[in-house]
């Protein structure tokens, strides 16, 4: 930790209402209009869990958000919330990153930022439910890193306590600066006030494209080009609905046993 | 029940909808009134599932002919008894008639009277619109949601139930089938019937399906708590907010103590944690501009009115987790309730009522928790259980309340209606010429006295 508190740095994304959200099961793509827009619900755990850090150690909150311009409006959210600063990662050569571009693109942008002790993210988004580019970011920056993490226990100057849940619960003590993706059940972000919603509305929220980034690392690794995966296709589930079937006559009990051996419910 | 009846029954609706026995009936019984308030059902009850209205029409028919009573159920989720079988006869419940379809072009739903609130919730969603009102438990079936006149959360900006409700079908008593109104704006063909039927409780008609009113989407929400150190700024901020031109789709009324325990129920945090006095605003616009501009105005109003620092909640998690504590206010409250009561004023009086309640409260000595839509007067007041009270305490406390209502220009129900459990307090509080009209009324419809009798009229 600097001699100026904390410096953290929360990583954001804006996603569809997974809720609402209709999938268009031809194409397997995801119809964004049908849903409004909203910061990743687990990624509030990790802006309150700074802003707590804060409080609580001072120091500054900076969020990074990679995404089209829209998603200024998760940004403003974030800083109606509690964050300094924060900055949008936009262009065309960005968009259609899989994982390991977009963590390029977010870990250039962080050392760009200069310096920092503790970046933040949330476990995983709703939308790609992949878990994988808050450990990426740390791997490019070449930072230890634990993923959900549900309590963070001490920070001193250069280390800080957590413990981690993944079905079993670990204490991990790593050196700063690292990286931490939160889960649900570390706190309950609170509310921002009116006051300050209306405030951020009026905030710069800076913009950053791929030139601005390419000091730190080759504009190609970004985007669809910079990625190694390519999504092919898209499965929705069907949705299996509760029914009820009544049987009578004599061989009402040989039916049922019928369709409960063809459900896999009783053995053959 | 006699046999030949409920043979009669079945080859109307078929075997498996005739149910009879103890245990398969249970749940057919009763409603959600407070337990001491609740009527005993009567233990000779078959309970009939129509699935049409032909089906309704008929199963009336053959009460009329052997003069058995009807009680129409819905979703159960009445609180003055007003679904509960107290003689012996039919629990007509209409579960299995719940289609709806919406038609975009003119935004009307189609509903038939079993669909829940919350399926019509969903059909107004999926077809890209909404129903605006949340009367509460969506559980709730359309046909008592008409019968009873639902109001809820979400009735000051577009009104209660009756305000949604362009036209319904009906089962008279008589077993006639009526059309009431239909997709239309504009219909001025003689007395309106189907607004008599809409809040006549069951006793008028059985409703089977009715055309409801569905409003294009809002582009923008926002839920706002705003915390008052002293409840009399709170209730008066409502007109103030009101003359800034601000019209909310909720104004409620709540106090943190019991908001606090009721989100503690739920295993969930209310996110206000000063003011002993809150209000939530739900505020709906057609763009995020407009969103803000009134979001401004009432930042701008709660500076002059000293109120505390107002929170807002944009995400849809964030104003459902808001929405669902102050609904489950009432389940908080329940395992220790006497009775919960709707007493209604003029939105302005909601101020003196308090006043008045807090002083009974202490004459009394017992503790009255309050709260309630303040946008439209609409006050909850609950009565609790008190060590060593008989049923007597219990009344002339609740009486007193009314009579104070009344005084300010109110009404004893604004929500709940009459069911069972007020037949004696309407005789008191209303009007001697309105009950003999009422009285008259159900004689036409009903001569027989067959459907929901016992209920609304002493």
């Amino acid at each position: 930790m600097s001699g100026k508190g904390l410096r953290i740095v929360v990583l954001i994304k804006q996603v569809p209402d997974i809720e609402k959200v209709r999938f268009d099961v031809e194409t397997g793509r995801i119809d964004r209009s049908s849903a409004p827009a909203e910061t990743n619900p687990f990624d509030l755990h990790a802006l309150e869990a700074a802003v707590q850090l804060k409080e609580k150690l001072g120091g500054s909150i900076t969020v990074i958000s990679m995404g089209p311009r829209q998603a200024e409006s998760s940004l403003r959210d974030a800083l109606a919330r509690g964050a300094d600063r924060a900055i949008l990662l936009t262009d065309k050569r960005l968009a259609g990153a899989d994982t390991i571009a977009t963590s390029r693109a977010l870990a250039a942008a962080i050392r760009k930022l200069g310096g920092f002790d503790l970046i933040l993210c949330g476990e995983k988004t709703v939308d790609g439910d992949t878990g994988q580019v808050g450990p990426e970011v740390a791997e490019v920056l070449d930072i230890p890193h634990v993923a959900y993490v549900c309590e963070i226990r001490e920070v001193t100057d250069d280390k800080i306590t957590v413990v981690s849940d993944m079905g079993d619960k670990y204490l991990y003590e790593v050196k700063l600066p690292a990286l931490l993706t939160v889960t649900r059940e570390l706190n309950t972000p609170r509310l921002p006030t009116l006051r300050d919603v209306l405030k951020a509305r009026k905030k710069q929220i800076e913009i950053w494209d791929a030139d601005a980034l390419a000091q730190y690392e080759d504009p190609d690794r970004f985007g669809i080009k910079g990625s190694k995966t390519i999504v092919m296709k898209v499965v929705i589930p069907g949705v299996e609905h509760r029914k009820g079937i009544i049987f009578r006559g004599e061989d009402a009990a040989e039916k049922l046993l019928e369709v409960l051996k063809e459900g896999g419910f009783v053995k053959p | 029940m006699r046999e030949e009846i409920l043979s009669e029954l079945r080859s109307i609706v078929g075997e498996d909808w005739v149910v009879t026995g103890e245990d398969r009936i249970q749940g057919y019984l009763y409603d959600e009134t407070p337990p001491p308030m609740l009527p005993k059902a009567s233990e000779d009850v078959v309970v009939v599932k129509p699935g049409n209205t032909r089906e309704v029409s008929e199963i009336i028919k053959l009460a009329n002919r052997y003069k058995i009573p009807v009680f129409p159920r819905g979703g159960g989720t009445g609180l003055v008894g007003a679904c509960v079988p107290t003689l012996s006869g039919i629990v007509l419940s209409l579960e299995r008639m719940n289609k709806i379809v919406v038609d975009k072009e003119n935004l009307i739903a189609e509903a038939e009277a079993g669909a829940t609130l919350a399926d019509l919730i969903k059909a107004a969603e999926d077809a890209g619109l909404f129903f605006p009102l949340h009367p509460g438990d969506e559980g709730a079936q359309i046909g008592g949601l008409l019968a009873c006149n639902a109001g809820g959360v979400r009735a000051i900006k577009t009104g209660v139930m009756r305000n949604y409700v362009k036209g319904m079908e009906v089962v008279l008593p008589t077993g006639e089938i009526l059309t009431l109104g239909g997709k239309l704006v504009k219909n001025n063909a003689g007395y309106d019937l189907m607004h008599l039927i809409i809040g006549s409780e069951g006793t008028l008609g059985v409703i089977t399906k009715a055309w409801i009113r569905l409003q294009p989407k809002s582009a923008a929400s926002a839920t706002i708590v705003v915390p008052f150190k002293d409840r009399e700024t709170a209730l008066k901020a409502v007109p103030a907010i009101f003359h800034e031109g601000i019209i909310p789709l909720a104004i409620e009324y709540m106090e943190r103590d019991l908001i606090e325990k009721t989100a503690q129920q739920l295993g969930l945090t209310w996110p206000c944690k000063e003011g002993d006095h809150q209000l939530m605003l739900i505020l709906t616009e057609t763009s995020e501009a407009a969103l803000y501009d009134a979001c401004e105005k009432l930042m701008n109003l709660c500076e002059r009115l000293g109120s505390l620092e107002p929170l807002l909640a944009e995400s849809r998690e964030e104003q459902e987790t808001i929405l669902k504590i102050r609904s489950e206010i009432y389940s908080a409250l329940r395992s220790n309730l006497i009775d919960i009561l709707d007493t209604t004023v003029p939105p302005a009086q909601l101020v003196e009522l308090i006043k008045a309640t807090e002083e009974l409260g202490k004459k009394y000595n017992t503790y009255l928790p309050v709260f309630g839509h303040a946008g439209d007067g609409n006050l909850h007041i609950h009565i609790m259980k008190e060590e060593g009270w008989t049923q007597e305490e219990y009344d002339r406390l609740r009486d007193e309340i009314y009579k104070k209502a009344v005084e300010l220009g109110g009404t004893i129900t604004g929500e709940h209606g009459i069911g069972y459990t007020r037949k004696k307090s309407i005789q008191k509080y209303l009007d001697k010429k309105a009950l003999e009209l009422m009285k008259a009324i159900k004689q036409v419809f009903d001569p027989n006295n067959i459907l929901n009798p016992d209920k609304i009229l002493p």
